[in-house]
């Protein structure tokens, strides 16, 4: 009878090892925790460069040159950074979402800037609300409260430059770069580095 | 008056012996969780060794439950593997008659 008993409990024992062993690796899994950080400090930096290039350079070419650079520099730290994780489903939707805002983004910033034909303050309105629609749509699937205060940061600098006067439109745009892309990305990166120490803490930073 | 449901009457489901051992289930669980995972990163997160791993994997292959591809990325060779549709059945089939002789278990 203990025999049986004995056996019963080992064999329960097995069982709960092996539903524990699944959960364990289901999270080792999900804990691959990619870093983007860099990319919203290295595009803000590069915004910034663009402006000041085509503002004090008088240059056409410092939107298209600036863009096309940090694109590529983008590309291939992403890529060498990857190969090092694998992919998630949930990293492949957000990695769709800001790849087609960036090619939204690039069209409309190259033609804009090349044409001419478009106001500073109807530039920043466009780029704001696509910005911010990439950060919202980003923020939803991470269910990440700080990315959706940028998207909301994006949109209301899209609302006021819509009826700003061009040097206030400016100043609103640099506040949101600032904001959005340095203060976010520097958080980002601090908020990676930690949960990569401890995996237990989660953040929106893990792409899971 | 209904019959008293004795022990014997109750079906308990019998676990798949490919996903049984351990780190192939292990594999199993880390591959649901991805697209598609690297050898190394296989290896790094199971902490087994490249012949085990090796054996574990081929053996999950033959029985359909992963594919491998293996490609060359800035000139070094990678092998990757992804859980295929079978696979994915065969773990949540796994993981329901666990619970399931979890319950009896408890139960009993």
């Amino acid at each position: 009878m203990n025999t049986n008993q004995d056996a019963q409990e080992l064999a329960k024992q097995e069982l709960t090892a092996r539903l524990s062993l699944i959960e364990t690796m289901i999270a080792e899994g999900r804990q691959t925790t990619e870093s983007w950080g860099w990319t919203f400090v290295l595009w803000g930096v590069a915004y910034y460069v663009a402006i000041a290039w085509s503002t004090w350079g008088h240059s056409n070419f410092a939107w298209p040159v600036t863009m096309i650079g940090t694109s590529i520099l983008t590309a291939v730290v992403a890529t060498r950074m990857s190969s090092k994780h694998p992919e998630t489903t949930m990293g492949r939707a957000i990695g769709a979402i800001w790849m087609a805002i960036g090619a939204a983004l690039f069209i409309f910033c190259l033609s804009a800037s090349i044409a001419g034909r478009i106001d500073l303050q109807t530039f920043i309105a466009a780029v704001g609300a696509m910005l911010g629609a990439a950060n919202a749509a980003s923020s939803i699937i991470l269910k990440w409260g700080a990315q959706f205060m940028c998207a909301l940061v994006w949109w209301v600098a899209a609302a006021i430059s819509c009826f700003a006067s061009a040097s206030q439109s400016s100043i609103v745009f640099l506040a949101a770069i600032f904001l959005c892309q340095i203060v976010f990305g520097g958080y980002m990166m601090l908020s990676e580095a930690r949960e990569r120490k401890s995996p237990e803490e989660k953040s929106g930073a893990a792409h899971a | 008056m209904p019959d008293p449901v004795s022990e014997s009457a109750i079906e308990l489901p019998e676990l798949n012996p490919v996903i049984h051992g351990k780190l192939r289930l292990a594999l199993l669980s880390l591959l649901s969780t991805v697209e598609e995972a690297e050898f190394t990163w296989l290896r790094a997160k199971t902490n087994s060794t490249d012949g085990n791993l090796g054996a574990q994997l081929l053996k999950l292959e033959e029985a359909g439950y992963v594919e491998v591809e293996k490609k060359f990325v800035l000139r070094k060779p990678q092998t990757l593997y992804r859980m295929t549709q079978s696979g994915r059945q065969a773990l949540t089939e796994y993981v329901q008659a666990l619970k399931q002789l979890l319950g009896a278990a408890i139960n009993g």
